[in-house]
């Protein structure tokens, strides 16, 4: 208890030694969070791997993984205050945010949830979800989107994360737009590739949805189901850090786990 | 009044804005003979739809008020309750939907599944309502059915599955292919009365039986019968299939969706044949009360006329002749000249006159049956109020009850208007919960508070209409709060012994912020420093408080106050010298907390032609609101948005400027945010300039 005579020379202190400790933590846990950069993981680059106008892919088949990685990679960006425009097709603008709330979810989990709630808050700008439905997709169309955010400064994005984009026979088209997009703005990609069961890799063990635009692609990681874990295998661009020969994606949360012996 | 409960149907009819729900109660009310003319909701004849028997309603071509009707299809005797679609007037579905066995929830076939649709569908499932679905306006250029089945699917996570498939979509939709009995259905009749069965066209045959496969897998997970008879390859009967579908909707866990065009007349009679065959009746529907007596345990209510009466008010109509009181019952009758037990006051009432309604107008009945909604004449009681047999002490779980978000101060013309409008603000505080009057002390202005503009603009017409009273309105002032950000400590001495009686109070203590709450009060004082006698004038001391912050006089959220210490004296101490030091108390710690004011901020949805996504998204990011999304929904896109209040006013007019009147937006509130420093300075200054003018 303060003592009645000298309540306000205490108080002042106590009060500003509070507000210096709530805003460390923030700091605190946005650099505890920033460390679990999964991409950190993979051959010791610290945040982006990508530069302007460089795209990396994350292969797996359907439901095993890929959006949730990607929503890591993009919130490391977010966490960096680095402008992420993410691009859902046929995903509603809900279910696509929801990714984002479950992954800082657990990735703040055991953090107070006063201070993730603000941290969360301070992320949201650094987003803006923009869906299509696939059939009416087009590079064109996009870059109207774009042009209108840049214009009128409402978003300046410095990331693309692109997801549920078909690569089929007319991608490479679509790829070469893009990366023309992209080099314009000055921003890095990042797709979701989605590969199929019954169709044989290529050469390398590369699945045939890359093999055929490889050149367009710095990076690539892929993610196959073994028993109850996901490993994660580079393919292109990166190579698993010495301290983490075997990198493996947490099924229950989606997050990569720490294997480091 | 039918005497078996398995024939009756209460259902609502809720979507979004314009997506035709009026316009459908009207078509069922012509097809089931209720009424002999169909009007349009702003139809050229300038009659207006049926269920909108407000004039203001005809005239703005919107429900404003929830409105209660029956009729009967195929012996069955349907309740319907057509509710409002915009936000403001929330609190009509909200409570409508409390009291309703089913709905029919509308969708527009070019709009999809909008904002609305997606509160509406939050709300059937916070009351657990089952629903079917009908995609209306068909016809209209742009029309997707198929879409819309998708939509309920990914947006609002339906297990959504078409009963039927458009014949020609857009200006060439003729009927539906109706895929239980697998015929063509047309309707013909200058207004659609007649409806004649035809073999499927030829071209439309594969995609019918697809279809059919399509409905029948999903069914099939509701009937093993059914199940095995599809496994065995053996002709499926329709009963067999009705009855799957039926187990489905009531568990919540299927929704049918039909198709068709109510202002073009096509469709509707399946609809009505859906809502006999497939919603619940009352006794489908587990209702529970909590027994008042028994610590408030749950008890399940039976649904038969013969047990003890219990019953919910869920809505009041101030009218010439008193208060209308709407009314479910859900367990025993209600007869007139019953005694009933209002269990909230304890009172005990006679039954006067007890009616039916059908929209404006009512029908006088002996008595009301269990599971059917009626209304009572001449009752004093509030809305959300259970009336029960004398000897039991049950009640009803109450409704959901948003809080305004948005004020106005009112000015009447003359001391004429004076007396009318305070008369009129009785009437509609009384009748929506939603809408809050009082008169600040300081500027002696009657201050309306409401969910939105439009929701405050109606009430101020309804004023004028209805009672004469002409008042002017001040700009809209939003609901701003002030809340603490850190813990403070407190101690203070309020002492006053100069002479006369004395005053001797001292509180100690400290004060935190709190999210699940307003106010929580701790007492953890110890070896009686304070007397227990003081504990309650310490509490009512600091609730005083928080209705006008110390910071910007706005009332204070989000505080829990807990006192450990303090001193008393043995002659001096009274209740009034502990409110005094409480106050003190609180005002020291108060601006040691960091208090912040917070601003409402509001999820703004906006749909508009694909063209102008540019313009409105500036818009938007010009009145400080953050984008989230923007969602491509072909000839549309719709915004997804998150505004602070403040910054929405006359919106409508700008975005109907800049999108050459083609776009429309919905807002709801969607949480308390603090407000950016330069704008707390801004309306701390108007604070300030407010204080001189009184002054």
């Amino acid at each position: 208890m303060p003592s009645p005579d000298q309540p306000h020379a205490a108080d002042g202190r106590t009060a500003t030694a509070v507000t210096f400790i709530k805003e460390s933590y923030i700091a605190m846990l946005k650099t505890n969070l920033t460390l679990r950069n999964p991409l950190q993981l993979f051959g010791g680059q610290s945040e982006d791997i990508l530069t302007p106008g460089q795209f990396g892919g994350v292969l797996a088949r359907a439901g095993v993984g890929k959006t949730a990685l990607m929503v890591q990679i993009a919130l490391n960006s977010m966490l960096n205050e680095r402008n992420v425009l993410h691009i859902s097709l046929n995903q509603p603008v809900n279910k696509a945010s929801l990714w984002y709330r479950d992954i800082f979810g657990h990735l703040a989990a055991g953090h107070p949830a006063p201070q993730t709630d603000q941290l969360w808050e301070s992320l949201l700008p650094h987003r803006f979800i923009m869906t299509f439905r696939a059939e009416s997709f087009s590079v064109p169309r996009l870059e109207e989107r774009l042009t209108d955010l840049i214009e009128q400064k409402i978003f300046i994005p410095r990331m693309l994360i692109v997801d549920g984009l078909s690569f089929d026979e007319s991608i490479r088209d679509m790829l070469s737009e893009l990366k023309k997009l992209a080099r314009l703005h000055g921003l890095h990609a990042w797709f979701s590739i989605r590969t199929h069961r019954h169709q044989d890799p290529g050469p390398g063990g590369v699945p045939k949805q890359l093999a055929d635009v490889d050149d367009m692609f710095a990076v690539a990681i892929e993610l196959t189901p073994a028993g109850e874990e996901i490993h994660v295998r580079p393919l292109k661009g990166v190579s698993l850090a010495p301290e983490h020969p075997r990198l493996v994606l947490d099924p229950t949360t989606m997050l990569l786990k720490d294997t480091a012996a | 009044m039918k005497k078996d409960i398995r024939k009756v149907r209460n259902i609502g009819i809720s979507a979004h804005i314009d997506s035709g729900k009026t316009t459908l109660t009207e078509r069922i009310l012509f097809y089931t003979d209720r009424i002999h003319a169909m009007h349009d909701v702003k139809g050229k004849d300038g009659v207006g739809a049926f269920m909108d028997s407000m004039e203001l309603e005809r005239e703005r071509g919107i429900t404003i008020a929830s409105a209660a009707t029956f009729c009967e299809w195929d012996g069955h005797e349907i309740n319907i309750i057509d509710t409002p679609g915009h936000v403001d007037f929330t609190i009509e579905v909200e409570r409508s939907l409390r009291v309703l066995d089913s709905a029919i929830l509308v969708l527009c076939a070019v709009g999809g599944v909008q904002s609305q649709s997606i509160t509406v569908d939050q709300q059937m499932r916070r009351y657990k309502v089952p629903c079917i679905a009908f995609v209306n306006k068909c016809d209209r250029s742009g029309a997707n059915p198929f879409r819309v089945v998708n939509q309920l699917k990914q947006k609002l996570g339906h297990n959504a599955v078409a009963m039927q498939l458009p014949i020609g979509l857009e200006s060439d939709f003729t009927g539906v292919i109706d895929l239980l009995t697998m015929k063509a259905v047309y309707f013909d009749g200058e207004k659609g009365e007649t409806v004649r069965t035809e073999e499927i066209p030829e071209p439309m045959r594969d995609l019918a039986l697809t279809k059919r496969e399509e409905l029948l897998d999903a069914v099939s997970m509701f009937s093993d019968e059914l199940m095995e008879a599809l496994l065995e390859e053996k002709e499926v009967g329709r009963d067999l299939i009705l009855a799957a579908l039926r187990r489905g909707v009531i568990a919540r866990q299927l929704t049918p969706v039909f198709m068709g065009s109510a202002y073009k007349n096509k469709g509707v009679q399946l609809l009505l044949n859906a809502v006999s065959d497939l919603l619940p009746c009352p006794s489908d529907i587990e209702n529970y009360a909590l027994d008042m007596d028994q610590d408030e345990a749950t008890v399940l209510l039976t649904s038969t006329s013969e047990d003890p009466l219990v019953a919910l008010a869920f809505k009041l109509e101030d009218r010439t002749y008193g208060q209308l009181t709407y009314i479910r019952v859900y367990q025993g009758s209600l007869s007139k000249g019953d005694t009933i037990v209002n269990v909230r006051t304890g009172r005990k009432i006679k039954v006067g006159r007890v009616a039916r309604m059908h929209a404006d107008q009512m029908e006088e009945i002996e008595t009301i049956s269990a599971g059917y909604i009626g209304a009572l004449f001449g009752i004093d009681c509030a809305s959300g109020d259970t009336f029960v047999a004398p000897g039991i002490s049950l009640t009803m779980t109450s409704m959901y009850v948003p809080k305004p978000v948005i004020s106005l101060a009112i000015t009447p013309k003359d001391h004429k208007a004076e007396i009318n409008m305070s008369k009129a603000l009785n009437r509609f505080t009384k009748e929506d919960p939603t809408f809050k009057t009082h008169v600040n002390p300081e500027t002696n202005e009657t201050i309306i508070s409401g969910m939105g503009e439009l929701h405050l603009e109606v009430y101020m017409e309804r004023m004028q209409r209805e009672y004469g009273a002409e008042v002017t309105a001040g700009a809209p002032r939003v609901a701003y709060r002030e809340t603490i950000t850190q813990k403070a400590e407190f101690d203070y001495l309020h002492k006053k012994q100069t002479g006369g009686s004395g005053q001797y109070g001292r509180v100690c203590g400290w004060m935190e912020p709190i999210t699940d709450s307003d106010f929580e009060f701790d007492n953890q004082v110890v070896g009686g420093a304070i007397p227990t006698q003081f504990i309650a004038a310490c509490e009512k001391g600091f609730r005083n408080c928080i209705a006008k912050g110390p910071k910007m006089e706005f009332p204070v959220t989000g505080v829990k106050i807990v006192i450990n210490d303090g001193a008393s004296h043995a002659v001096d101490s009274s209740d009034m010298a502990f409110q005094a030091a409480a106050r003190g108390a609180f005002k020291q710690g108060y601006l040691k907390a960091k208090p912040v004011v917070q601003e409402p901020i509001m999820k703004v949805v906006v749909e508009a032609p694909t063209a102008f996504q540019g313009p409105v998204m500036g818009s938007l990011n010009q009145r400080r609101g953050m984008i989230l999304g923007a969602q491509d929904e072909g000839p549309l896109c719709v915004i997804e948005c998150l505004v602070p209040l403040a910054e929405m006013f006359g919106y409508s007019t700008v975005l109907r400027s800049l999108t050459q009147g083609q776009a429309q937006f919905t807002m709801e509130f969607s949480a308390y945010k603090q407000v950016p420093q330069s704008i707390a300075e801004e309306l701390e200054k108007k604070l300030n300039e407010q204080k001189k003018k009184v002054a």
